[in-house]
Protein backbone atom coordinates (compact mmCIF):
# COMPACT_ATOMS: atom_id res chain seq x y z
CA UNK A 1 0.00 0.00 0.00
CA UNK A 2 2.96 2.01 0.41
CA UNK A 3 4.09 2.10 -3.19
CA UNK A 4 4.38 5.34 -4.62
CA UNK A 5 2.09 5.55 -7.59
CA UNK A 6 3.25 5.95 -11.06
CA UNK A 7 2.66 8.63 -12.64
CA UNK A 8 -1.14 8.82 -14.40
CA UNK A 9 -1.38 9.12 -18.07
CA UNK A 10 -3.11 12.76 -18.94
CA UNK A 11 -6.82 11.80 -19.73
CA UNK A 12 -7.58 12.58 -23.56
CA UNK A 13 -10.32 15.03 -22.84
CA UNK A 14 -11.53 17.09 -19.71
CA UNK A 15 -15.03 18.17 -20.62
CA UNK A 16 -16.66 20.58 -18.49
CA UNK A 17 -20.09 19.20 -17.09
CA UNK A 18 -22.02 22.33 -16.25
CA UNK A 19 -24.38 21.29 -13.47
CA UNK A 20 -26.96 23.20 -11.23
CA UNK A 21 -25.35 22.82 -7.88
CA UNK A 22 -27.66 25.16 -6.23
CA UNK A 23 -30.74 22.54 -7.17
CA UNK A 24 -28.48 20.10 -5.05
CA UNK A 25 -27.15 20.02 -1.70
CA UNK A 26 -24.14 18.26 -0.48
CA UNK A 27 -24.47 15.11 1.22
CA UNK A 28 -23.62 15.15 4.82
CA UNK A 29 -23.42 19.04 4.75
CA UNK A 30 -24.20 20.52 8.60
CA UNK A 31 -26.86 23.04 8.17
CA UNK A 32 -26.97 26.55 9.69
CA UNK A 33 -27.57 26.81 13.71
CA UNK A 34 -31.50 27.72 13.67
CA UNK A 35 -32.15 25.27 10.73
CA UNK A 36 -30.23 22.72 12.69
CA UNK A 37 -32.84 23.48 15.51
CA UNK A 38 -35.88 22.77 12.79
CA UNK A 39 -34.41 19.53 12.17
CA UNK A 40 -34.00 18.85 15.87
CA UNK A 41 -37.77 19.79 16.30
CA UNK A 42 -38.92 17.44 13.35
CA UNK A 43 -37.02 14.17 14.66
CA UNK A 44 -38.58 14.51 18.28
CA UNK A 45 -40.50 11.26 17.69
CA UNK A 46 -36.95 9.70 17.00
CA UNK A 47 -35.49 11.15 20.02
CA UNK A 48 -38.60 10.27 21.95
CA UNK A 49 -38.66 6.88 21.17
CA UNK A 50 -34.93 6.19 21.50
CA UNK A 51 -35.37 7.02 24.97
CA UNK A 52 -38.07 5.03 25.94
CA UNK A 53 -36.74 1.68 23.84
CA UNK A 54 -33.72 2.05 25.98
CA UNK A 55 -35.18 2.67 29.20
CA UNK A 56 -36.58 -0.64 29.70
CA UNK A 57 -34.31 -2.30 27.84
CA UNK A 58 -31.53 -1.05 29.98
CA UNK A 59 -31.50 -3.20 32.62
CA UNK A 60 -33.11 -6.38 31.35
CA UNK A 61 -29.60 -8.34 32.00
CA UNK A 62 -29.86 -7.78 35.52
CA UNK A 63 -32.12 -10.22 37.77
CA UNK A 64 -33.98 -7.28 39.58
CA UNK A 65 -34.63 -5.34 36.51
CA UNK A 66 -35.43 -1.34 37.31
CA UNK A 67 -35.03 -2.08 40.66
CA UNK A 68 -31.25 -1.22 40.52
CA UNK A 69 -31.93 2.33 39.54
CA UNK A 70 -33.26 2.98 42.83
CA UNK A 71 -31.29 0.29 44.97
CA UNK A 72 -27.83 1.53 43.39
CA UNK A 73 -28.11 5.32 44.72
CA UNK A 74 -29.78 3.72 47.89
CA UNK A 75 -26.52 1.73 48.00
CA UNK A 76 -24.64 4.20 47.52
CA UNK A 77 -25.81 6.53 50.48
CA UNK A 78 -25.13 3.62 53.02
CA UNK A 79 -21.75 3.69 51.96
CA UNK A 80 -21.54 7.36 52.19
CA UNK A 81 -24.00 7.19 55.62
CA UNK A 82 -21.09 5.09 57.27
CA UNK A 83 -17.66 6.57 56.46
CA UNK A 84 -19.05 10.35 56.09
CA UNK A 85 -21.53 9.76 58.95
CA UNK A 86 -20.77 7.32 61.46
CA UNK A 87 -16.75 6.86 60.73
CA UNK A 88 -15.73 10.46 60.09
CA UNK A 89 -18.76 12.45 61.88
CA UNK A 90 -18.69 15.41 58.60
CA UNK A 91 -22.49 15.03 59.35
CA UNK A 92 -21.90 17.78 62.55
CA UNK A 93 -24.44 20.54 62.61
CA UNK A 94 -26.44 18.40 60.16
CA UNK A 95 -29.73 17.96 62.28
CA UNK A 96 -31.80 15.24 59.21
CA UNK A 97 -28.74 13.98 58.43
CA UNK A 98 -29.40 10.90 56.18
CA UNK A 99 -32.28 13.04 54.00
CA UNK A 100 -29.57 15.62 53.70
CA UNK A 101 -27.31 13.32 52.21
CA UNK A 102 -30.10 11.33 50.54
CA UNK A 103 -31.10 14.34 48.13
CA UNK A 104 -27.51 14.93 47.99
CA UNK A 105 -26.68 11.68 46.26
CA UNK A 106 -29.71 11.23 44.46
CA UNK A 107 -29.53 14.65 42.79
CA UNK A 108 -25.67 13.99 42.01
CA UNK A 109 -26.23 10.38 40.45
CA UNK A 110 -29.00 12.23 38.33
CA UNK A 111 -26.18 14.99 37.03
CA UNK A 112 -23.41 12.20 36.70
CA UNK A 113 -25.48 9.67 35.21
CA UNK A 114 -27.07 12.16 32.51
CA UNK A 115 -23.33 13.60 31.83
CA UNK A 116 -21.32 10.21 31.29
CA UNK A 117 -23.86 8.90 29.03
CA UNK A 118 -24.40 12.11 27.36
CA UNK A 119 -20.65 12.09 26.70
CA UNK A 120 -20.13 8.84 25.60
CA UNK A 121 -23.53 8.69 23.10
CA UNK A 122 -21.91 9.43 19.89
CA UNK A 123 -19.40 6.33 20.25
CA UNK A 124 -22.28 3.79 21.19
CA UNK A 125 -24.21 5.05 18.21
CA UNK A 126 -21.84 4.37 15.70
CA UNK A 127 -24.32 2.45 13.98
CA UNK A 128 -26.58 4.83 14.02
CA UNK A 129 -24.54 7.66 12.96
CA UNK A 130 -23.13 5.38 9.91
CA UNK A 131 -26.48 3.97 8.51
CA UNK A 132 -28.59 7.40 8.86
CA UNK A 133 -28.10 10.95 8.24
CA UNK A 134 -30.08 12.57 11.02
CA UNK A 135 -29.20 15.45 12.75
CA UNK A 136 -26.58 14.26 15.40
CA UNK A 137 -27.77 16.21 17.91
CA UNK A 138 -30.32 13.92 18.19
CA UNK A 139 -28.27 11.22 20.57
CA UNK A 140 -26.80 13.43 23.29
CA UNK A 141 -30.40 14.46 23.85
CA UNK A 142 -31.84 11.67 23.42
CA UNK A 143 -29.82 9.76 26.35
CA UNK A 144 -30.47 13.18 28.42
CA UNK A 145 -34.48 11.84 28.07
CA UNK A 146 -33.80 8.59 28.65
CA UNK A 147 -31.71 9.47 31.87
CA UNK A 148 -34.46 11.90 32.53
CA UNK A 149 -37.44 8.98 31.91
CA UNK A 150 -35.48 6.55 34.13
CA UNK A 151 -34.74 8.91 36.94
CA UNK A 152 -38.63 9.42 37.78
CA UNK A 153 -38.67 6.31 40.06
CA UNK A 154 -35.47 7.59 41.73
CA UNK A 155 -37.17 10.93 42.63
CA UNK A 156 -39.90 9.38 44.07
CA UNK A 157 -37.97 6.59 46.01
CA UNK A 158 -36.01 9.79 47.46
CA UNK A 159 -39.11 11.72 48.59
CA UNK A 160 -40.20 8.24 50.27
CA UNK A 161 -36.94 8.09 52.09
CA UNK A 162 -37.33 11.41 53.48
CA UNK A 163 -40.86 11.29 54.45
CA UNK A 164 -40.10 7.80 56.06
CA UNK A 165 -36.90 8.49 57.88
CA UNK A 166 -36.90 10.16 61.11
CA UNK A 167 -37.05 12.94 61.54
CA UNK A 168 -39.80 13.13 59.16
CA UNK A 169 -39.93 16.26 57.02
CA UNK A 170 -43.71 17.65 56.39
CA UNK A 171 -44.93 17.58 52.65
CA UNK A 172 -45.64 21.34 51.03
CA UNK A 173 -46.45 23.07 48.30
CA UNK A 174 -42.21 23.58 47.99
CA UNK A 175 -42.17 20.10 47.02
CA UNK A 176 -43.29 21.39 43.42
CA UNK A 177 -40.64 23.52 42.99
CA UNK A 178 -38.91 20.18 42.22
CA UNK A 179 -40.05 20.00 38.76
CA UNK A 180 -38.01 23.48 37.95
CA UNK A 181 -34.96 22.44 39.52
CA UNK A 182 -34.87 18.88 37.78
CA UNK A 183 -35.92 20.68 34.18
CA UNK A 184 -32.80 23.34 34.84
CA UNK A 185 -30.84 20.40 35.81
CA UNK A 186 -32.24 18.47 32.38
CA UNK A 187 -31.03 21.40 30.72
CA UNK A 188 -27.70 21.67 32.31
CA UNK A 189 -26.65 18.16 31.82
CA UNK A 190 -27.50 18.31 28.11
CA UNK A 191 -25.15 21.04 27.80
CA UNK A 192 -22.45 19.85 29.50
CA UNK A 193 -23.35 16.21 27.50
CA UNK A 194 -23.20 17.84 23.91
CA UNK A 195 -19.74 19.61 25.13
CA UNK A 196 -17.88 16.00 26.13
CA UNK A 197 -19.81 13.86 23.25
CA UNK A 198 -17.49 16.57 21.01
CA UNK A 199 -14.76 16.14 22.82
CA UNK A 200 -15.02 12.42 23.07
CA UNK A 201 -15.86 11.46 20.31
CA UNK A 202 -12.71 13.11 18.62
CA UNK A 203 -10.22 12.39 22.04
CA UNK A 204 -11.29 9.15 23.11
CA UNK A 205 -8.72 9.78 26.39
CA UNK A 206 -11.24 12.27 28.27
CA UNK A 207 -13.14 9.61 29.08
CA UNK A 208 -10.39 8.04 31.81
CA UNK A 209 -10.91 11.70 32.88
CA UNK A 210 -14.25 12.12 33.41
CA UNK A 211 -14.70 9.71 36.73
CA UNK A 212 -11.84 11.89 38.85
CA UNK A 213 -13.70 15.03 37.46
CA UNK A 214 -17.08 13.93 38.38
CA UNK A 215 -15.60 12.85 41.89
CA UNK A 216 -14.17 16.06 42.34
CA UNK A 217 -17.40 17.98 41.05
CA UNK A 218 -19.08 15.82 43.89
CA UNK A 219 -16.67 16.40 46.68
CA UNK A 220 -16.68 20.01 46.16
CA UNK A 221 -20.73 20.06 46.36
CA UNK A 222 -21.51 19.81 49.81
CA UNK A 223 -22.88 16.32 49.28
CA UNK A 224 -21.85 14.67 53.00
CA UNK A 225 -20.98 17.65 54.78
CA UNK A 226 -22.40 21.30 55.45
CA UNK A 227 -21.25 24.23 53.64
CA UNK A 228 -21.05 26.26 57.28
CA UNK A 229 -17.94 24.59 57.41
CA UNK A 230 -16.04 26.72 55.07
CA UNK A 231 -17.98 30.30 56.45
CA UNK A 232 -14.05 31.35 57.40
CA UNK A 233 -12.96 30.84 54.08
CA UNK A 234 -14.68 33.45 52.00
CA UNK A 235 -12.90 32.37 48.29
CA UNK A 236 -13.98 28.98 49.28
CA UNK A 237 -17.43 29.67 50.22
CA UNK A 238 -17.85 32.04 47.78
CA UNK A 239 -17.15 29.16 44.86
CA UNK A 240 -18.86 26.46 46.36
CA UNK A 241 -22.20 28.84 45.92
CA UNK A 242 -21.54 29.12 42.71
CA UNK A 243 -21.02 25.48 41.77
CA UNK A 244 -24.01 24.63 39.64
CA UNK A 245 -24.50 21.04 41.56
CA UNK A 246 -24.13 22.92 44.95
CA UNK A 247 -26.77 24.94 43.71
CA UNK A 248 -29.42 22.51 42.69
CA UNK A 249 -28.71 20.61 45.66
CA UNK A 250 -29.37 23.32 48.13
CA UNK A 251 -32.37 24.15 46.01
CA UNK A 252 -33.60 21.15 46.22
CA UNK A 253 -32.67 21.14 50.47
CA UNK A 254 -34.61 24.06 50.82
CA UNK A 255 -37.55 22.98 49.14
CA UNK A 256 -37.65 19.09 50.12
CA UNK A 257 -36.45 19.41 53.50
CA UNK A 258 -35.84 22.87 55.59
CA UNK A 259 -39.71 24.04 54.11
CA UNK A 260 -37.57 27.67 53.18
CA UNK A 261 -38.49 28.99 49.40
CA UNK A 262 -34.91 29.16 47.70
CA UNK A 263 -33.44 32.30 47.41
CA UNK A 264 -33.88 34.03 43.85
CA UNK A 265 -30.39 34.54 43.72
CA UNK A 266 -30.00 30.04 43.66
CA UNK A 267 -32.75 30.60 41.14
CA UNK A 268 -30.80 32.96 38.77
CA UNK A 269 -27.36 31.64 39.11
CA UNK A 270 -28.50 27.93 38.32
CA UNK A 271 -30.73 29.27 35.02
CA UNK A 272 -27.59 31.28 34.13
CA UNK A 273 -25.18 28.10 34.44
CA UNK A 274 -27.91 25.71 32.95
CA UNK A 275 -28.67 28.41 29.67
CA UNK A 276 -25.24 28.68 29.23
CA UNK A 277 -24.31 25.13 29.05
CA UNK A 278 -27.32 24.58 26.43
CA UNK A 279 -26.26 27.16 24.66
CA UNK A 280 -22.66 26.29 24.09
CA UNK A 281 -23.14 22.90 24.22
CA UNK A 282 -25.46 23.05 20.88
CA UNK A 283 -23.07 25.94 19.37
CA UNK A 284 -20.04 23.45 19.88
CA UNK A 285 -21.58 20.25 19.01
CA UNK A 286 -23.21 21.27 15.67
CA UNK A 287 -19.73 23.10 14.24
CA UNK A 288 -18.64 19.49 14.18
CA UNK A 289 -21.61 17.89 12.81
CA UNK A 290 -19.79 16.60 9.81
CA UNK A 291 -16.61 14.81 11.69
CA UNK A 292 -19.16 12.41 14.02
CA UNK A 293 -19.70 10.01 11.24
CA UNK A 294 -15.62 9.65 10.72
CA UNK A 295 -13.72 7.32 12.60
CA UNK B 1 -25.05 5.63 -28.59
CA UNK B 2 -27.11 7.73 -30.89
CA UNK B 3 -26.41 12.28 -30.43
CA UNK B 4 -30.17 12.47 -29.64
CA UNK B 5 -29.81 9.91 -26.56
CA UNK B 6 -26.31 11.30 -25.53
CA UNK B 7 -28.11 15.18 -25.77
CA UNK B 8 -30.90 13.87 -24.07
CA UNK B 9 -28.75 12.06 -21.10
CA UNK B 10 -26.50 15.54 -20.78
CA UNK B 11 -29.62 17.49 -19.94
CA UNK B 12 -31.32 15.61 -17.61
CA UNK B 13 -31.35 16.94 -13.98
CA UNK B 14 -28.18 15.74 -11.98
CA UNK B 15 -29.25 13.64 -9.25
CA UNK B 16 -25.70 12.95 -7.41
CA UNK B 17 -22.59 14.91 -8.66
CA UNK B 18 -19.12 14.08 -7.00
CA UNK B 19 -17.04 17.00 -7.99
CA UNK B 20 -12.83 16.18 -7.13
CA UNK B 21 -13.74 13.70 -4.44
CA UNK B 22 -10.82 11.58 -3.14
CA UNK B 23 -9.84 9.82 0.25
CA UNK B 24 -7.33 8.83 2.03
CA UNK B 25 -6.85 7.10 5.39
CA UNK B 26 -4.24 7.24 8.28
CA UNK B 27 -4.02 4.04 9.06
CA UNK B 28 -1.44 2.04 11.69
CA UNK B 29 1.18 0.00 9.88
CA UNK B 30 2.58 -3.03 11.99
CA UNK B 31 5.46 -2.47 9.03
CA UNK B 32 8.76 -1.91 10.43
CA UNK B 33 9.84 1.78 10.02
CA UNK B 34 12.97 1.43 7.44
CA UNK B 35 15.33 4.58 8.90
CA UNK B 36 16.77 3.76 12.17
CA UNK B 37 15.45 6.52 14.21
CA UNK B 38 18.40 8.84 16.33
CA UNK B 39 19.36 7.36 20.09
CA UNK B 40 16.91 9.91 21.64
CA UNK B 41 14.22 10.21 19.56
CA UNK B 42 14.34 6.24 19.99
CA UNK B 43 13.61 6.47 23.81
CA UNK B 44 10.98 9.45 22.67
CA UNK B 45 8.82 7.09 20.42
CA UNK B 46 8.48 4.16 22.90
CA UNK B 47 6.97 6.67 25.40
CA UNK B 48 4.96 8.03 22.49
CA UNK B 49 1.93 5.17 21.92
CA UNK B 50 1.95 6.46 18.34
CA UNK B 51 3.10 3.45 16.06
CA UNK B 52 3.90 4.29 12.23
CA UNK B 53 1.15 5.50 10.64
CA UNK B 54 0.78 5.11 6.54
CA UNK B 55 -1.47 7.26 3.97
CA UNK B 56 -3.58 5.09 2.44
CA UNK B 57 -5.14 6.44 -0.57
CA UNK B 58 -8.64 5.13 -1.59
CA UNK B 59 -9.63 7.32 -3.59
CA UNK B 60 -7.99 9.97 -5.73
CA UNK B 61 -9.21 12.77 -7.51
CA UNK B 62 -12.72 11.72 -8.82
CA UNK B 63 -15.54 13.76 -10.52
CA UNK B 64 -18.83 11.72 -11.81
CA UNK B 65 -22.03 13.24 -12.85
CA UNK B 66 -25.57 10.96 -12.43
CA UNK B 67 -28.26 12.09 -14.02
CA UNK B 68 -31.95 11.67 -13.10
CA UNK B 69 -32.64 8.05 -14.75
CA UNK B 70 -29.52 6.44 -14.89
CA UNK B 71 -28.61 3.50 -13.68
CA UNK B 72 -24.84 3.12 -13.13
CA UNK B 73 -22.99 0.26 -12.45
CA UNK B 74 -19.32 0.59 -10.96
CA UNK B 75 -16.60 -2.31 -11.33
CA UNK B 76 -13.02 -2.82 -10.22
CA UNK B 77 -10.96 -5.50 -8.34
CA UNK B 78 -10.78 -5.46 -4.72
CA UNK B 79 -9.49 -2.68 -2.54
CA UNK B 80 -10.42 -0.56 -6.16
CA UNK B 81 -12.59 2.13 -4.11
CA UNK B 82 -15.55 0.98 -5.03
CA UNK B 83 -16.96 0.81 -2.00
CA UNK B 84 -15.24 3.76 -0.39
CA UNK B 85 -17.13 5.69 -3.34
CA UNK B 86 -20.36 4.62 -2.21
CA UNK B 87 -19.93 5.18 1.68
CA UNK B 88 -18.61 8.57 0.20
CA UNK B 89 -22.27 8.95 -1.82
CA UNK B 90 -24.26 7.73 1.31
CA UNK B 91 -22.78 10.34 3.38
CA UNK B 92 -21.29 7.37 5.81
CA UNK B 93 -17.88 8.72 5.39
CA UNK B 94 -16.93 12.35 4.63
CA UNK B 95 -14.58 13.03 1.94
CA UNK B 96 -10.90 14.48 2.36
CA UNK B 97 -11.21 16.53 -0.55
CA UNK B 98 -13.92 17.83 -2.67
CA UNK B 99 -17.70 17.19 -2.18
CA UNK B 100 -20.56 15.00 -3.17
CA UNK B 101 -23.88 16.68 -3.96
CA UNK B 102 -26.97 14.99 -4.06
CA UNK B 103 -30.43 15.91 -4.76
CA UNK B 104 -31.62 13.98 -1.99
CA UNK B 105 -30.26 12.31 0.43
CA UNK B 106 -29.18 8.94 -1.00
CA UNK B 107 -29.83 5.43 0.83
CA UNK B 108 -27.62 2.59 0.81
CA UNK B 109 -28.94 -0.70 0.47
CA UNK B 110 -26.26 -3.27 2.39
CA UNK B 111 -25.52 -5.12 5.38
CA UNK B 112 -23.86 -3.51 8.08
CA UNK B 113 -23.60 -3.91 11.85
CA UNK B 114 -26.90 -4.16 13.86
CA UNK B 115 -28.42 -0.87 14.55
CA UNK B 116 -28.97 -0.63 18.30
CA UNK B 117 -27.74 -4.43 20.11
CA UNK B 118 -29.67 -4.05 22.81
CA UNK B 119 -32.69 -3.19 21.21
CA UNK B 120 -35.17 -5.83 19.58
CA UNK B 121 -35.63 -6.17 16.30
CA UNK B 122 -39.12 -4.65 15.82
CA UNK B 123 -37.56 -1.28 17.97
CA UNK B 124 -34.95 -1.27 15.47
CA UNK B 125 -37.44 -1.04 12.68
CA UNK B 126 -39.22 1.76 14.26
CA UNK B 127 -36.33 3.46 15.61
CA UNK B 128 -33.93 2.92 11.65
CA UNK B 129 -37.03 4.60 10.16
CA UNK B 130 -37.56 7.30 12.57
CA UNK B 131 -33.91 7.75 11.78
CA UNK B 132 -35.01 8.16 8.36
CA UNK B 133 -37.24 11.02 8.83
CA UNK B 134 -40.63 8.85 8.36
CA UNK B 135 -43.20 9.80 10.32
CA UNK B 136 -44.93 7.21 13.39
CA UNK B 137 -48.11 6.66 11.28
CA UNK B 138 -46.35 5.39 7.72
CA UNK B 139 -44.07 3.04 9.59
CA UNK B 140 -47.13 1.31 11.58
CA UNK B 141 -48.56 1.14 7.75
CA UNK B 142 -45.49 0.24 6.33
CA UNK B 143 -44.63 -2.26 9.29
CA UNK B 144 -46.00 -5.76 8.31
CA UNK B 145 -44.26 -5.01 5.39
CA UNK B 146 -41.36 -4.24 6.50
CA UNK B 147 -41.14 -7.53 8.71
CA UNK B 148 -42.32 -9.31 5.75
CA UNK B 149 -39.09 -8.32 3.57
CA UNK B 150 -36.61 -9.46 6.67
CA UNK B 151 -38.73 -12.64 6.90
CA UNK B 152 -37.25 -12.85 10.29
CA UNK B 153 -41.29 -13.71 11.46
CA UNK B 154 -40.89 -14.46 15.43
CA UNK B 155 -37.46 -13.01 15.43
CA UNK B 156 -38.57 -9.60 15.18
CA UNK B 157 -39.52 -9.22 18.88
CA UNK B 158 -35.69 -10.78 20.49
CA UNK B 159 -32.94 -8.24 21.28
CA UNK B 160 -31.14 -7.61 17.87
CA UNK B 161 -27.75 -8.49 19.41
CA UNK B 162 -29.12 -12.17 19.49
CA UNK B 163 -29.50 -12.40 15.67
CA UNK B 164 -27.30 -14.41 13.21
CA UNK B 165 -25.64 -12.07 10.76
CA UNK B 166 -27.47 -13.42 8.16
CA UNK B 167 -30.52 -12.16 10.03
CA UNK B 168 -29.01 -8.93 10.92
CA UNK B 169 -28.44 -8.14 7.66
CA UNK B 170 -32.05 -9.08 6.13
CA UNK B 171 -33.61 -6.17 8.65
CA UNK B 172 -31.24 -4.00 7.70
CA UNK B 173 -31.62 -4.23 4.38
CA UNK B 174 -35.87 -4.62 4.76
CA UNK B 175 -35.36 -1.49 7.18
CA UNK B 176 -33.68 0.88 4.29
CA UNK B 177 -35.84 -0.81 1.53
CA UNK B 178 -39.03 0.77 3.21
CA UNK B 179 -38.18 4.26 2.44
CA UNK B 180 -38.89 5.01 -1.41
CA UNK B 181 -35.43 6.61 -1.89
CA UNK B 182 -34.93 8.56 -5.08
CA UNK B 183 -31.07 8.08 -4.91
CA UNK B 184 -30.62 4.59 -4.51
CA UNK B 185 -27.04 3.17 -3.82
CA UNK B 186 -26.84 -0.94 -3.57
CA UNK B 187 -24.02 -2.42 -2.41
CA UNK B 188 -23.45 -6.39 -3.89
CA UNK B 189 -23.13 -7.62 -0.01
CA UNK B 190 -26.75 -8.18 -0.68
CA UNK B 191 -26.27 -11.35 -1.79
CA UNK B 192 -25.74 -12.55 1.27
CA UNK B 193 -28.61 -14.93 2.89
CA UNK B 194 -30.12 -17.71 1.73
CA UNK B 195 -31.72 -18.37 -1.12
CA UNK B 196 -35.67 -17.39 -0.24
CA UNK B 197 -34.46 -13.81 0.76
CA UNK B 198 -32.56 -13.56 -2.14
CA UNK B 199 -35.37 -13.62 -4.31
CA UNK B 200 -37.57 -11.62 -1.93
CA UNK B 201 -35.15 -8.94 -1.54
CA UNK B 202 -34.35 -9.01 -5.68
CA UNK B 203 -38.39 -8.33 -6.03
CA UNK B 204 -38.21 -5.62 -3.54
CA UNK B 205 -34.83 -4.15 -5.28
CA UNK B 206 -36.45 -4.09 -8.64
CA UNK B 207 -39.10 -2.19 -7.21
CA UNK B 208 -37.26 -0.17 -5.80
CA UNK B 209 -34.97 0.84 -9.06
CA UNK B 210 -38.13 1.27 -10.75
CA UNK B 211 -39.35 4.05 -8.48
CA UNK B 212 -35.83 5.60 -8.21
CA UNK B 213 -34.63 8.88 -9.47
CA UNK B 214 -31.07 7.14 -10.22
CA UNK B 215 -29.16 4.08 -8.89
CA UNK B 216 -25.42 2.87 -8.31
CA UNK B 217 -24.39 -0.45 -8.09
CA UNK B 218 -21.27 -1.85 -6.87
CA UNK B 219 -21.17 -5.91 -8.23
CA UNK B 220 -18.50 -8.07 -9.01
CA UNK B 221 -20.94 -9.56 -11.20
CA UNK B 222 -20.27 -8.33 -14.43
CA UNK B 223 -24.13 -9.99 -16.02
CA UNK B 224 -25.76 -8.34 -12.75
CA UNK B 225 -24.15 -5.22 -14.16
CA UNK B 226 -25.07 -5.92 -17.91
CA UNK B 227 -28.48 -6.55 -16.94
CA UNK B 228 -29.18 -3.81 -14.74
CA UNK B 229 -27.19 -1.11 -15.82
CA UNK B 230 -27.09 1.67 -18.20
CA UNK B 231 -23.82 2.92 -17.66
CA UNK B 232 -20.31 1.19 -16.07
CA UNK B 233 -17.83 3.10 -14.25
CA UNK B 234 -14.42 1.16 -13.68
CA UNK B 235 -12.55 1.61 -10.77
CA UNK B 236 -8.92 0.68 -10.39
CA UNK B 237 -6.67 1.46 -7.23
CA UNK B 238 -8.60 4.56 -6.49
CA UNK B 239 -8.16 5.56 -9.87
CA UNK B 240 -11.17 6.27 -12.15
CA UNK B 241 -9.72 3.60 -15.40
CA UNK B 242 -13.14 4.10 -17.87
CA UNK B 243 -16.67 5.41 -17.83
CA UNK B 244 -18.97 4.37 -20.64
CA UNK B 245 -21.93 2.06 -21.88
CA UNK B 246 -21.80 -1.36 -20.03
CA UNK B 247 -20.72 -3.39 -22.86
CA UNK B 248 -17.29 -1.26 -23.55
CA UNK B 249 -16.46 -1.12 -20.12
CA UNK B 250 -16.80 -4.64 -19.26
CA UNK B 251 -14.99 -5.89 -22.19
CA UNK B 252 -12.26 -4.03 -21.30
CA UNK B 253 -12.52 -5.17 -17.82
CA UNK B 254 -12.51 -8.33 -18.76
CA UNK B 255 -9.49 -8.44 -20.72
CA UNK B 256 -7.52 -6.59 -17.63
CA UNK B 257 -8.40 -9.49 -15.29
CA UNK B 258 -7.63 -12.46 -17.84
CA UNK B 259 -3.93 -10.58 -18.25
CA UNK B 260 -3.78 -10.25 -14.78
CA UNK B 261 -5.08 -13.85 -13.88
CA UNK B 262 -2.54 -15.10 -16.58
CA UNK B 263 0.37 -12.93 -14.93
CA UNK B 264 0.92 -10.87 -17.57
CA UNK B 265 1.27 -7.95 -15.41
CA UNK B 266 2.57 -5.92 -17.95
CA UNK B 267 0.08 -6.32 -20.13
CA UNK B 268 -2.47 -5.64 -18.27
CA UNK B 269 -1.06 -2.66 -17.19
CA UNK B 270 -0.55 -1.80 -20.98
CA UNK B 271 -4.06 -1.92 -20.91
CA UNK B 272 -5.12 -0.35 -18.25
CA UNK B 273 -2.93 3.12 -19.24
CA UNK B 274 -4.37 2.93 -22.67
CA UNK B 275 -8.14 2.45 -21.53
CA UNK B 276 -6.73 5.78 -19.26
CA UNK B 277 -5.49 7.67 -21.78
CA UNK B 278 -8.45 7.94 -23.86
CA UNK B 279 -10.75 8.77 -21.03
CA UNK B 280 -12.67 11.58 -21.03
CA UNK B 281 -12.40 13.17 -17.54
CA UNK B 282 -15.38 15.60 -16.18
CA UNK B 283 -14.97 18.84 -14.70
CA UNK B 284 -17.86 19.76 -12.75
CA UNK B 285 -18.75 23.89 -13.55
CA UNK B 286 -21.47 25.03 -11.21
CA UNK B 287 -23.90 26.58 -13.54
CA UNK B 288 -26.25 28.73 -11.66
CA UNK B 289 -29.88 27.74 -12.72
CA UNK B 290 -31.46 30.29 -15.42
CA UNK B 291 -27.96 32.04 -16.58
CA UNK B 292 -25.73 30.95 -18.55
CA UNK B 293 -22.66 32.09 -17.61
CA UNK B 294 -20.42 29.56 -16.19
CA UNK B 295 -18.84 29.92 -12.80
CA UNK B 296 -15.95 27.61 -11.88
CA UNK B 297 -17.50 24.98 -8.86
CA UNK B 298 -15.91 26.43 -5.08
Amino acid sequence: MTEITAELPKPAVVRDVPVDLSKLSRVGARPPFLDYLVQLWDFRQFIYYDARARVQSGTRRDKLGSAWLILNPVFNGMTYFLVFGLLLKTSKGIPNFISYLVIGIFMFQITSGAIVSGARSMQQNKALVQGFSFPRAALPIGVNVRELLANIPLIIAMLLIILVVPPVEPISWRWLLLVPVLALQFIFNLGIGLILARIISRVNDVTHLLPFTLRLLMYMSAVFYSLDRFSNHPTIYWLMQANPMFLIIDITRDAVMYGVTPSWHSWAMLSAWASIALIVGMLFFWKAEESYVRG
Amino acid sequence: MSAADELARLTADPCVVADNVAMKYQVISTEEQTEVPRFGWKILQRFTPRPNTVTVHALNRLSLVVRRGESVGIIGRNGSGKSTLMKLVSGQVRPTGGAIHASSTPIMLGVNAALVPELSGDQNVVLGCLAMGLSRDEIDARFDEIVEVSGLEKSIHLPMKSYSSGMGSRLRFAIAACGNPEILLVDEALNTGDAQFAARSKRRMDELREKAGCVLLVSHSLDTIKDMTGRVVWLDKGDLIMDGNPKDVTKKYMEFTNHLARGNNISAHGLRADVMASLEVANVVNQRGGDRSFTAAG
